[in-house]
């Protein structure tokens, strides 16, 4: 029992890093219809990056602000290739952030080297119903959590999250109404890019980062975000804490090896039984 | 058209032998990899659809003619088995798969290659991490390949027999109802097309033709590992088959040797002395990414349609 609670503390940390993978994918996603797949190499980056500041000699704080800074502009400049040339399709666009994807590989390498690197987050353990917990565990889920409402409050509240999902439910009424598209469509993938930097520098101190975890990162994002039909942040949250504790409590059973493929099986039995259950032709139009 | 088919041909016959041996491998690896390119150009120019696992039913036909040769079996008919057994798993993974579309259906196919190297990586059957080894060489009628010669023949043979189904499968009846399939698929179905079965034809189709490679991949390396097949593999064949033009026969051929040509300059720039020992894989990297950016945005058709419409339309008329 008291094992239990060790795991499900664990997993709720590695599953709001995955779940802030997903919101970034929602983010992009809800504005332009793009699958961003260097969602992945954003968080490698600025994880990567805010190791350098640390080691520099930058305080805490500093170096993981720049840290997802870095993200966002990385993002900015990903959205800026994908769909800054008018009349990139979405599915043109996935594959042109598939390339950026391996070009930031060769970013990364260039720069970091090809070993994985870490940095100490925040440390020490409590004791929480008998259970030793790391503490880091607890801040990554503490600043997700709110990180999340304001995302919905953004979006719900605000004009320019209005006009962001205005975009998204028909970009030419949204036009009629003077909302620029295409900004709204490269504001998203920066914050988008924040979300993923996000995600980078709060998991990096509990797991090392290399240049290539980034295809664990994206999968586990967006079976995360596939919850939603990559639309909901809400539920990316929910799948994103799910998954993470699910994948703990079967690691923590024996089951070590096999925590990818949790993350894997879940997102293919969730994205078959959404087709299913929608016609083609409906799925076409949407 | 023909003219220009043959004299391909009759070079490709010609480039082995006078290429110095220690350039053989990389003619024997373009030739495999041309052959995986077609099917990935089939999928993603007729089917309309993204796999990012084509690697995965290379592996399996690698394996398949692999385990197979080293139980004893003769390795012919390991080599015959590969894209049998790379289709059949196709067909078994396809028929759930591709009712996904567009993304959703580019996830799953990575995700299936990932559980596969998961699976081959801590299966004992298949030599786990370690790798499958002591694969012997190919042999057919008696007659045994040794030198790496008769595998760039081997690999030029397999490639020539894909092209031709694949210009085949074109032409035919079922090609036309692909092609309408991947620009309207409502109005297809409606023209009495049977969108979902044709896809699965082609996704099986493409998968024999990585499954036929990876079995003379399997019996030229002589050792298989999970580490041979990773997801770059993929991504590689899709940028291959993307610069070279979808849909059209010559294009994965053109898509392939740029790339590969490409990729081998830089690395033989990389080793050269002086150069740092991430060289290589950051140009090759740098390439792969670059390259498929650009042809994307700027050549979205591929090299060979691109090149086509200007040798038929004269600058300046269009």
């Amino acid at each position: 029992m008291t094992g239990l609670v060790g795991y499900l503390v664990t997993g709720l940390g590695i599953g709001a890093g995955f779940a802030l993978v997903g919101s970034g994918l929602v983010v992009i996603y809800r504005v332009t219809r793009v699958v961003n797949f260097a969602q992945g190499a954003l968080a490698v980056l600025a994880a990567m990056l805010t190791a350098s500041l640390l080691s520099a000699g930058l305080p805490h704080g500093v170096a993981e602000t720049l840290g997802v800074l870095a993200g966002a502009a990385a993002g900015l400049l990903v959205g800026v290739v994908a769909i800054g040339r008018p009349g990139t399709a979405p599915g043109a666009s996935l594959i042109v952030t598939l390339g950026l994807g391996l070009l930031a590989y060769a970013v990364e390498i260039l720069v970091w080297g090809d070993q994985p690197r870490s940095f100490p987050g925040l440390g020490g353990a409590v004791e929480l119903a008998g259970a030793r917990v790391q503490v880091h565990y607890l801040l990554i889920v503490a600043v997700t959590v709110p990180v999340f409402g304001c995302l919905a409050l953004f979006f719900a509240r605000t004009d320019l999250g209005k006009a962001l999902s205005a975009c998204a439910s028909n970009p030419y009424a949204a036009r009629v109404v003077g909302i620029d598209v295409r900004r709204m469509g490269l504001l998203s993938f920066a914050l988008g890019g924040a979300l993923g930097g996000l995600a980078g520098v709060l998991t990096t101190p509990v797991q090392q980062v290399t240049f290539d975890s980034d295809v664990a990162l994206i999968v586990n994002g967006f079976a995360a975000a596939v919850l939603g039909g990559l639309t909901r942040p809400g539920v990316a949250l929910a799948g994103g804490l799910l998954l993470g504790v699910a994948q703990t409590v079967v690691a923590g059973y024996g089951g070590g090896a096999y925590r990818l493929e949790v993350a894997l099986v879940v997102l293919l039995a969730v994205m078959i039984a959404h087709a299913v259950r929608t016609p083609p032709a409906q799925e076409a139009a949407a | 058209m023909r003219a220009a088919w043959i004299a391909a041909g009759l070079l490709a016959l010609a480039v082995p032998v006078l290429l110095p041996e220690r350039h053989l491998a990389v003619y024997v690896l373009l030739a495999l990899t041309a052959t995986v390119t077609v099917g990935v150009s089939m999928l993603m120019g007729y089917a309309g659809q993204v796999s990012l696992g084509q690697a995965s039913f290379y592996a399996i036909g690698a394996y398949a003619a692999g385990l197979l040769a080293t139980h004893g079996l003769p390795p012919l008919l390991g080599l015959l088995a590969a894209p049998l057994v790379a289709a059949a798993a196709a067909l078994l993974v396809g028929a759930p798969l591709l009712r996904l579309r567009g993304h959703h259906l580019a996830f799953a196919t990575l995700a299936v290659q990932l559980i596969l190297l998961g699976l081959l990586s801590r299966g004992e059957w298949a030599g786990g991490a370690i790798g499958l080894q002591g694969i012997p060489r190919f042999s057919a009628g008696g007659v045994q390949l040794r030198d790496d010669l008769g595998y760039a023949y081997l690999a030029l043979a397999v490639l020539a027999v894909v092209m031709l189904v694949y210009r085949n499968v074109v032409v035919s009846r079922v090609g036309r109802a692909l092609r309408a399939a991947a620009t309207g698929e409502a109005a297809a179905a409606a023209c009495g097309v049977p969108v979902g079965r044709y896809r699965l034809a082609v996704f099986a189709l493409s998968a024999a033709f990585a499954g036929l490679a990876g079995g003379v991949y399997a019996f030229y390396l002589g050792y298989l590992s999970p580490g041979s097949f990773p997801v770059l593999l993929s991504i590689e064949f899709v940028v291959m088959a993307a610069v070279g033009g979808l849909g059209t026969v010559a294009g994965p051929l053109v898509g392939a040797g740029v790339i590969t040509v490409l990729v081998q300059a830089l690395t033989l720039l990389g080793t050269q002395p002086g150069m740092p020992g991430y060289a290589p894989a950051v140009l090759s990297y740098a390439v792969y990414g670059l390259v498929l950016v650009v042809a994307v945005l700027y050549l979205p058709r591929g090299i060979v349609p691109s090149v086509h419409s200007a040798l038929r339309i004269p600058r300046g008329k269009s």
